[in-house]
């Protein structure tokens, strides 16, 4: 279909046929294109991978340098590139994370497994008949596992379960996941057995039988192993249906050993309020807890964005705005690296520069920068805002290689020292969220260039007042010995790639080292109680001195090394500093949006003829637009008699002036006509009238008349 | 500062609200009947609502041309995964359109038009399966990788259809089908089941989603799951100001006379489309309704017996079937009988069910 044909669509038959049907073909995959799409593909495939990031063929990096949108290729690469790697980061943690409570689980698993087969090897014969063998009371436990997410989000967890159930299934266990979705009211008990019954057998099954699943147990020799049912979130299942479903499960649970695990976001009361006794009194549970959001958050910034593992980066804007929707809108997790493949994504689109940022972080970045970089990036490269702050020299390849070389450096030293600086907070439980925050900070920079000139105790003077990197510091000075030492032992590690500190930590460590020795042989040799406690003072006094050292060194460390990214030359090709188009594109808000659009419609439309008006309603404006206006002057109740004769005055006003709807009269038998066309026009202006209020009512801006208030409407949104 | 911020916009809000209320409760109500305006007639009405001039057509045409420079980034962040939601006043139809028939041509695109009352989200699904099939088909080699499926869609459950739809992407060969929903608020697709489903669909590793949502309470249809796992929006504010003509095509007129006239026509146009024995229960309920105007209505057993006699239904299964479609559009509702039966009326003035009994007799 041609597009112009589906810009006008309304008018065309064709159209009108389709806009009544409830779905329809637009068009199938054309394959023409699709022949081009691969054939392209082919011939980037054979292309290495790097040349494609970095020397992109001529075309390619004119259409780039041509600015508008460039290759639509390189910018998906360097998409999938930068976000396969972020996503399996991410993976990772929060796996290295869950890892210890899910091997707890499997274990349990294991030992209840053996538990009920210990009870009695199912066989052919007993587990064939469709009703289930009556046993004695106790055996008809349930073994239940609750794990206790910490986190009313359930949509964090959802990963987590999904993780667990393949944990389990890597050991060898039949698993099923089930949600709160197979718990509904409407579907019932058949729904969650038929949903149990596709995941085991991976068929889907009209009749939902649990002897179905008992002789797929037995036949297919599945029996050496357990059977897992994980569900994810009970606070959202029907009650009546879950506990159906434990009923019947212990009834089986002789012939196909069924172990429960299932999620519960608030405390085991949410069970007790969920199911009745004679449902509960058939689990036999047990208690395993993950980790909080914030651990979890925590590690996700230490990884992702503190070491950088794709060398993409967000500003400080950006990551501000990025904890307070974390911190105070959304609180999930998901919700956060949500955000941030939507920032990614963005900054693809709007920095044609970026797709170097696919093959800087690579570990033969070496010699790939070395190489060089097409001339016709120097110029839009040098234009970046920090460079011309900067005032480089005149552009040329080597700059702009060092410039990205510098700014892997100093992006790494900077990411050490908040690593340090985490470590040292850990203790008093400072957050990684708020300390990358604070650190990415480009004022912070500038305060510390300030004052790397003036002397050291005005430093401190300044830094006393706020923030968490002073708090940090000062609680570096409080640390007492064995912590210290253990704080200086991690600083020796993350501070392996800036020679200077490395050693300065090291010197530290000794002097550390040395005192202790000090104190033990003190210790060992036989003195008197007065000389003990005064060198005891003396290696307090010692310890003192060594804590001061450390502060003074993370405080060094802070002034030099902590660039943050913000004040670094080219640093606009790795970070994304656009707040607003972030925030669009993550949260619309189109209850307020969509008012606005009514009131301040001059701004989008750009029209001559309503922008003087301000916000007094005028003929000229969208009908719908002067209604709203209008509805503004009501309270929460409009009277449709009211709204439509001051509609009708606001509408009709110019007619004085003859001007408007002139063409319904125009002919010269007047008083005849005048009659007719006043009707007609009072008709137009019901018309209008009631199609404004339709699409109020569209918008859901409108409540409609009910039967006890036949001429009123409702206000629902009152201030923008 | 910006915690201040919010609460003083939380504040504004409570505070408007309350003004608005003291301004409606403060005695000066008007007591204006509708009926004071000089209404005319519902026919010269609808011809005259058809004649409207739209306003600002240079300027919207203008408007909707400068989205075309968006439309590779949306196609960017379709391919990224995400699915793009359009918001802002005034109808967002063409422009999506025209957005996935130039942009979007390297994959088929459904679209689904969520304005209207009754869509069937597994025919939707049906459809979008057999896109998918005839694509896979054209780009993979045909190898036994596809064999498994012989089935024919259409016979297929829900389950299934949404797992083929989920299958596995070939890497580096991305295949996807397009789904466009017009009005995913719509009255149509505003249940929550029907939201899961097409949350459902929306997840699945082959399908992108392309949505408009009209309504400013829009979001509230999804929970977090569905918004950042299953549809994954990415939004835009798009106003048009284009007239929401097909959208709404199916709201009443307001100064229409009490939507008489109106809801006999539609009432009549869904008989016709039922099957002659629905139609005839539904007569034996209005004769009944006629016959007995000042009952609260028929017992649903006396219906059964009536139309069993007839041999309109068989079972009371068939009548439940018939009732549903009925209560879908309205056509009759359930109320509760003094000696506290339920029973079944239909919600028409004696005259407008004569008319209607004499339009479907014909």
């Amino acid at each position: 279909m041609a597009p112009s044909a589906a810009s006008d669509s309304p008018t065309t038959p064709d159209n009108a046929e389709r806009n009544l049907q409830p779905f329809f073909v637009l068009h199938k995959a054309s394959l023409r294109s699709s022949d081009r799409k691969s054939t392209v593909k082919t011939s980037t495939k054979a292309r290495t991978r790097r040349r494609i990031d970095l020397t992109p063929t001529s075309e390619q990096s004119e259409a780039a340098f041509a600015g508008e949108h460039y290759d639509d290729h390189l910018r998906t690469e360097t998409f999938n590139r930068i976000w396969s790697k972020i996503e399996s980061t991410i993976k990772d943690v929060v796996r290295n994370i869950n890892a210890d409570v899910f091997n707890d689980i499997h274990c349990w698993v294991q030992e209840s497994f053996h538990a009920i087969r210990s009870c009695g090897m199912p066989d052919r014969a007993k587990a064939t008949p469709s009703y289930p063998i009556v046993m004695d009371p106790l055996s008809k436990q349930l073994c239940t596992g609750l794990v206790f997410t910490k986190n009313m989000e359930f949509v964090d967890d959802l990963l987590t379960f999904e993780d667990l159930g393949l944990h389990l299934r890597s050991h060898g266990c039949h698993v099923a996941n089930l949600s709160s979705f197979d718990f509904s009211a409407k579907n019932g008990i058949a729904g969650c057995l038929r949903g149990l019954l596709r995941q085991f057998l991976m068929v889907g099954l009209d009749v939902a039988d649990m002897s179905i699943l008992a002789s797929w147990y037995i036949e297919q020799g599945n029996y050496n192993n357990p059977m897992v049912v994980i569900i994810d979130d009970m606070e959202r299942c029907c009650g009546s249906v879950l506990a159906d479903f434990i009923l019947m499960l212990s009834e089986w649970v002789v012939k196909i050993p069924i172990i429960l695990i299932i999620g519960v976001a608030t405390t085991v009361d949410a069970l007790r309020s969920i199911l009745p006794s004679n449902a509960l009194k058939y689990l036999s549970s047990r208690k395993f807890v993950l980790g909080s959001p914030a651990e979890r958050m925590d590690a996700i910034i230490e990884a992702v964005l503190v070491k950088q593992c794709s060398g993409f980066s967000v500003g400080h804007k950006v990551a501000i705005f990025l904890r307070n929707y974390f911190i105070r809108q959304d609180g999930t997790l998901t919700s956060f690296v949500r955000a941030l493949k939507i920032a990614i994504v963005q900054h693809i689109s709007m920095e044609p520069l970026s797709f170097i940022l696919g093959g800087l972080f690579n570990e033969d970045s070496q010699d790939l920068l070395s190489e060089g970089l097409p001339e016709m990036f120097f110029k839009q490269a040098f234009d970046l805002p920090s460079c011309r702050r900067n005032e480089l020299a005149e552009p040329n390849g080597d700059i702009l290689v060092h410039g990205l070389f510098d700014l892997k450096r100093l992006q790494k030293s900077w990411s050490s020292v908040l690593m340090c600086l985490y470590e040292a907070g850990k203790s008093r439980k400072i957050t990684m969220l708020d300390l990358y925050c604070e650190a990415l900070d480009p004022h912070l920079g500038l305060e510390i260039d300030v004052r790397m000139s003036s002397s050291d105790h005005h430093v401190h003077g300044r830094l006393h007042n706020c923030g968490f990197i002073p708090q940090v510091i000062r609680m570096v000075r409080d640390l007492s010995a064995v912590p210290l030492c253990q704080l200086l032992n991690s600083w020796e590690k993350h501070t392996e790639g800036i020679v200077e500190i490395h050693v300065k930590v090291r010197e530290l460590q000794s002097l550390l080292k040395f005192e202790e020795d000090k104190g033990l042989k003190q210790d060992s040799t036989d003195i008197s109680r007065r000389q003990k406690t005064r060198r005891y003072l003396n290696i307090e006094k010692d310890a003192k001195a060594l804590n001061e050292k450390a502060a003074a060194l993370i405080n060094c460390m802070v002034k030099n090394y902590m660039m943050p990214i913000e004040s670094i030359p080219f640093h606009e090709i790795i970070c994304f500093k656009n707040v607003d188009k972030l925030q669009a594109a993550l949260i619309g808000d189109p209850r307020r949006t969509i008012q606005v659009d009514l009131l301040e419609f001059q701004k989008f439309l750009k029209c001559s003829c309503c922008s003087k008006s301000g916000n007094i309603p005028f003929p000229s404006m969208h009908d719908t637009s002067i209604m709203y206006i209008l509805a503004q002057e009501h309270g929460d109740l409009i009277n449709l008699h009211d709204w439509y004769q001051s509609f009708k005055t606001t509408v009709l006003h110019p007619r004085i002036k003859g001007k408007h709807r002139s063409k319904q009269s125009p002919s010269p038998k007047k008083r005849k006509d005048a009659k007719e066309s006043q009707n007609k026009s009072e008709a137009f202006v019901q018309a209008r009238f009631c199609s404004a209020v339709t699409e109020l009512q569209i918008t859901g801006l409108l409540r409609m008349p009910s039967k006890r208030r036949p001429d009123y409407v409702q206000r629902v949104a009152f201030g923008l | 500062m910006e915690a201040n911020d919010v609460d003083d916009e939380e504040f504004g809000f409570s505070r408007n609200y309350f003004l608005a209320k003291e301004l409606g409760s403060s005695g000066k109500k008007s007591t204006h009947k509708l009926s004071d305006i000089n209404l005319v007639d519902e026919q010269e009405l609808r011809e005259a609502t058809a004649k409207i001039e739209p306003k600002h057509e240079s300027e919207i045409a203008s408007l909707l041309n400068n989205y075309k420079s968006l439309y590779s980034k949306w196609a960017f962040e379709l391919r990224c995964g995400f699915g793009l939601l359009m918001y802002g006043f005034g109808s967002k139809k063409a422009l999506i359109e025209d957005f996935a028939s130039t942009e979007l041509i390297e994959c088929g695109v459904v679209v689904i038009n969520g304005y209207l009352h009754s869509i069937n989200l597994k025919q939707v699904m049906i459809v979008l399966a057999e896109l998918l099939w005839d694509q896979l088909k054209t780009q993979r080699t045909p190898s036994g990788n596809l064999s498994k499926v012989q089935q024919p869609f259409n016979s297929r459950s829900i389950d299934d259809l949404l797992s083929f739809l989920d299958g596995p992407q070939v890497a580096g060969d991305e295949c996807f089908v397009c789904v466009v929903v017009h009005n995913i608020d719509g009255p149509g697709l505003r249940d929550s089941d029907t939201q899961q489903y097409l949350a459902r669909i929306a997840a699945c590793s082959h399908i992108r989603i392309v949505a408009s949502i009209d309504n400013v309470n829009a979001p509230l249809l999804w929970d977090k799951k569905m918004v950042h796992t299953q549809f994954n929006w990415c939004w835009y504010h798009v106003p048009t100001f284009a007239p929401y003509k097909v959208e709404g095509i199916f709201y009443p007129l307001i100064l229409a006379h009490g939507g008489t006239t109106q809801s006999v026509k539609t009432a009549s146009i869904v008989l016709q489309s039922l099957t002659p024995n629905a139609q005839s229960v539904f007569k034996v309920l209005a004769e009944h309704q006629l016959a007995h105007p000042d009952e609260e209505g028929m017992p649903i057993n006396t219906l059964y017996t009536i139309c069993r006699e007839r041999f309109l239904v068989s079972s009371q299964v068939t009548l439940n079937s018939h009732l549903t479609e009925f209560k879908d559009h309205e056509l009759v509702k359930t109320r509760r009988h003094s000696d506290g039966q339920d029973c079944l009326y239909i919600p028409l003035t004696t005259d407008a069910l004569e008319k209607l009994v004499l339009d479907i007799s014909q």
